[in-house]
């Protein structure tokens, strides 16, 4: 399974991406909305990833902009997009929610928050599952 | 106030026992401080002292309390959610179906630790039910306090809600107090907490068509198993289902259930005439 | 003893919330607590003690702007701030930390912990991207909210300030 990371930490990338590949995922990284968009346009459906972990606070294009933009795409639809965030308001997870993001994690978060996720998304890699 | 290494050798055998999980050495700091509360509860401000008055008079409670402090998996919502699925799917259709109308479905949440089982099946059933709080009744019970107490409060911390908790279901079912997430009235309302001794006689409860009774056997011998079985049953309908934790069976300990596959879960239901 | 109450307070903070009156150090400090155990690791733990003055301060922070604005003050030594950012990276941690990475991962835990502070007061506010360098000024030494922790036995504060001087004085 493939991920794509996107936030504008890189010590954030690093750690969500060294969560997902302890899972069995093979990960990618962006610093923002628009170097996402960039890494997915272009790609066959079969070289989607499965999984885009997205931050919310971030330069050029934050996160809800790129859920939006994805959503947008109805050769995108088969990703599941996961908010990886500190904004933690009930009225921003709904927001995040109604733009078409399908999960949510409040920063901070542990490794078994994200795995736990995986796990009810259906996109924990088998040899993952414990 | 250091952890001797006895009382540290001892929780590292507990903990794998129980749960598989390996504490190296160099993680007392980490038992101290996880253990520090359950021991200031014990009304001792000393952890060695705690863990020591536990190793030498083991009893059920207290080395649940332990393993699950140090263990992380224990109190997550939809972790293992295979028992929940089959109550949707299979359980709720079924006791609809045999039950009249006007009669409450009644559950029970038997180990309800700081309330996630129950709200998680109060969820369940609110978005499966129309008007469920007048359908269905969910007893929790534990035998600390102020587990129960934190049942009836039904507030939790941002790890809780972090943990096996789908962002749809908490935007619908709770709102914001603070820094913690605080559970919809409607579903507290249908969640009623209680103190209740799972290897002494129990209160007149029931009777229950559901009951959750899950990691809890685990922790005791042979012969408390067995009555806890017996007086679990003595409180259930004659054809309610019991849910135990994935590692726990009725095979073996008492043979008056008959287990059921539901889904990808098991169930065991009352034998007749037993 | 009686005290006149003019109301003067009251109307203060009818118009401007201070920070005192919206969040306590308490709070700031499960907040800080939470952060560390997840973002730093789990048996990390800030002590509730001041730890003295600061070697070599560095500072990272976040700015929270709504009914109540000013920014969330993240404040260690130089060495401290790199040893946060080698817990926090763990195995991914660089054998040579650049400054960058030590700006990135300390302004990170500023976001992680801004974030939440932000969601614990009341309304809604925006939070901005996380800077690192010498703290924004004091403006208002009553719209502050402010814990003295240590991190490895090192002082570590986290002050939520105003952005915004006193209001003048009703006469």
């Amino acid at each position: 399974m493939r991920a794509l990371v996107i936030d504008d930490s890189r010590a954030m990338r690093r750690i969500v991406s060294g969560i997902l590949e302890g899972l069995g995922y093979e990960t990618q990284q962006a610093g923002h909305g628009r170097e996402g968009l960039d890494a997915l346009e272009g790609l066959a459906p079969d070289q989607l990833p499965d999984l885009v972990c997205v931050d919310w606070n971030m330069p050029v294009m934050d996160g809800l902009q790129f859920v939006s933009a994805v959503r947008s795409n109805p050769g995108w639809r088969s990703m599941t997009i996961m908010m990886v965030t500190s904004e933690s308001e009930h009225t921003q997870i709904v927001r995040a929610l109604a733009a078409g993001a399908h999960e949510y994690v409040i920063k901070p978060f542990t490794a078994d928050a994200i795995r736990d996720k995986l796990a009810l998304l259906g996109l924990l890699p088998q040899e993952a599952v414990l | 106030m250091t952890l001797t290494t006895t009382s540290f050798d001892w929780v590292r055998h507990l903990v794998h026992k129980e749960s598989a999980i390996v504490l190296q050495p160099g993680k007392e700091y980490l038992v101290e401080a996880r253990l520090l509360p359950i021991a200031r509860q014990a009304g001792l401000t000393d952890v060695s002292q705690f863990v020591e008055s536990v190793r030498i008079r083991p009893d059920a409670d207290s080395t649940r309390r332990i393993v699950e402090a140090l263990t992380t998996n224990e109190t997550s919502w939809f972790r293992d959610g295979d028992p929940f699925t089959a109550l949707t799917s299979t359980v709720l259709p079924s006791l609809l179906g045999a039950r009249g109308p006007n009669e409450r479905l009644q559950i029970w949440s038997a180990a309800c630790s700081s309330g996630q089982e129950s709200y998680t099946i109060a969820m369940l059933l609110e978005d499966a039910l129309p008007n469920a709080a007048s359908r269905v009744s969910i007893t929790a019970t534990d035998i600390s306090r102020e587990m129960v107490e934190r049942t009836r409060a039904g507030r939790f911390s941002q790890l809780e809600v972090n943990r096996g908790l789908p962002a749809p279901m908490l935007v619908r079912h709770f709102t914001r107090a603070g820094t913690e997430w605080e559970v919809a009235p409607a579903l507290r309302r249908m969640v009623t907490a209680s103190q209740c001794n799972l290897a002494a006689p129990l209160p007149r409860m029931g009777p229950f068509d559901v009951v959750y009774l899950r990691n809890v056997l685990i922790y005791f011998d042979l012969p408390t198993k067995q009555a806890i079985l017996r007086r679990v049953r003595d409180l259930m309908r004659p054809d309610g289902w019991l849910f135990l934790g994935a590692a726990e069976t009725t095979l073996g300990v008492d043979d008056s259930w008959e287990r059921v596959v539901v889904g990808r879960s098991s169930a065991y239901r009352p034998l007749k005439g037993k | 003893m009686t005290t006149l109450d003019s109301g003067e307070r009251r109307r203060t903070s009818d118009t401007r919330p201070v920070i005192t009156d919206l969040i306590d150090e308490v709070t700031v400090e499960s907040i800080a607590q939470e952060a560390w155990i997840s973002l730093v690791g789990e048996d990390e733990v800030l002590v509730p003690l001041p730890g003295g003055p600061v070697a070599d301060p560095v500072s990272s922070w976040v700015d929270v702007v709504g009914p109540w604005t000013g920014s969330v003050v993240l404040t260690t030594g130089r060495r401290t701030a790199e040893e946060l950012t080698r817990a926090l990276l763990r195995e991914h941690s660089p054998e040579v930390l650049e400054d960058e990475d030590v700006a990135d991962a300390f302004g990170e835990i500023a976001n992680v912990v801004g974030g939440n502070v932000k969601a614990a007061l009341p309304g809604s506010s925006g939070l901005s991207l996380p800077d690192v360098g010498e703290a924004p000024a004091l403006r208002n030494p009553d719209d502050l909210c402010r814990v003295e922790l240590q991190w490895r036995g090192e002082p570590l504060s986290i002050s939520v300030q105003g952005a915004l001087p006193p209001l003048p004085a009703v006469s």
